[in-house]
């Protein structure tokens, strides 16, 4: 259905750890990657590397090649920490969405899927106490 | 003082606070969370069968540790109340390594490293605690009895806070 008349779409990973952010673009198997950006190369200090600013920098050049491969939209996988759509801790990922979306690309579904730290044991998915 | 050690599985948590427990000749009651929970059904609820673990209740064990003293060693630690927090960590090629000489499946080295390479710990720890209390040590280049001095610095009040010094992005 994804390459009819609606045209295609691609998948936006974006990797938010507490320091930087990620984006890769792929195609819908994964097999492909249409663009790639990270904190460091918009940014000048490590620090704002995870910052909503870079986000929003590299959001923005990832929209135009988005675009000019012509995907219609994007579907997101967040993974990690500063992706938690939920906290405040590192914004990069929410920054990422909102400007993809300013820019002009179709946002499709939305997943969180972070890896858990696991030994044997792990931590139930409400982790407040 | 409660002194929690957490850190990515590999990280050399267990390794590290072996060193210091008083059974080793060093000063400290370690309490290896991971242990007591894997001994004591009453402080998990249920088996996550993807990642053979059991998923642990928090209250329980939070219950079940009352006023403990000492170090906490678990990458579970943080989710626990402590003065201090140590985060240990691991450049995520040599996590990986680690994990899979001591025996462990790939797709459980593969987890733990991207979470490593995420920071999942550290944030968490960070979002809990606040920066002033937390503590990171990179165990990449580092012998555990060096690690162990590290943490001992760090309970004697050594060590200034510390977060974000690592950037494990690459492995990405
Ligand atoms: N500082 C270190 N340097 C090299 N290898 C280590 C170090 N600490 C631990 N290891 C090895 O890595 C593996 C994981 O260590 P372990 O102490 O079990 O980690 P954790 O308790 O954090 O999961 C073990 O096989 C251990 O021998
Ligand atoms: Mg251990």
């Amino acid at each position: 259905m994804s390459d009819s008349e609606d045209g295609k779409w691609g998948i936006a990973h974006v990797y938010a750890s507490f320091n930087n952010t990620l984006i890769t673009v792929t195609d819908e198997t994964g097999a492909e990657t249409i663009a790639k950006s990270s904190g460091g190369t918009v940014v000048k200090q490590n620090r704002d590397e995870a910052s909503p600013y870079a986000a929003m920098q590299m959001a923005e050049v990832v929209a135009e090649e988005v675009k000019a491969a012509g995907l219609e939209g994007v579907h997101v996988r967040v993974r990690g920490p500063g992706g938690n759509l939920n906290k405040s801790t590192g914004p990069g990922a929410q920054a990422t969405i909102r400007a993809l979306a300013r820019a002009g690309v179709e946002i499709g579904r939305i997943e969180d899927v972070t890896p858990i730290p696991h030994d044997g044991t792990k931590a139930p998915k409400n982790k407040r106490i | 003082m409660r002194v929690a050690v957490t850190g990515t599985p590999g990280t050399g948590k267990t390794s590290a606070t072996r060193l210091l427990e008083s059974e080793e000749g060093g000063d400290h009651t370690v309490i290896h969370l991971n242990e007591l929970i894997e001994s004591d059904e009453d402080l998990w609820t249920e088996r996550d069968d993807d990642r053979g673990s059991l998923v642990a209740d928090l209250e329980a064990i939070a219950d079940r540790l009352g006023d403990w003293d000492g170090i906490l060693e678990s990458h579970l630690a943080h989710y626990f109340d402590a003065d201090r927090v140590v985060v240990l960590r691991c450049a995520p090629e040599t996590l990986e390594e680690r994990l899979t000489e001591r025996g462990e499946p790939p797709a459980k080295a593969r987890e733990n490293a991207e979470s490593e390479a995420l920071d999942v710990i550290l944030s968490e720890a960070v979002e809990r605690f606040g920066r002033e209390h937390v503590h990171e040590i990179d165990t990449t280049d580092a012998e555990p009895a060096a690690v162990a001095a590290e943490i001992e610095a760090v309970i004697d009040g050594d060590r200034e806070p510390s977060a974000g010094t690592v950037d494990f992005t690459g492995y990405l």
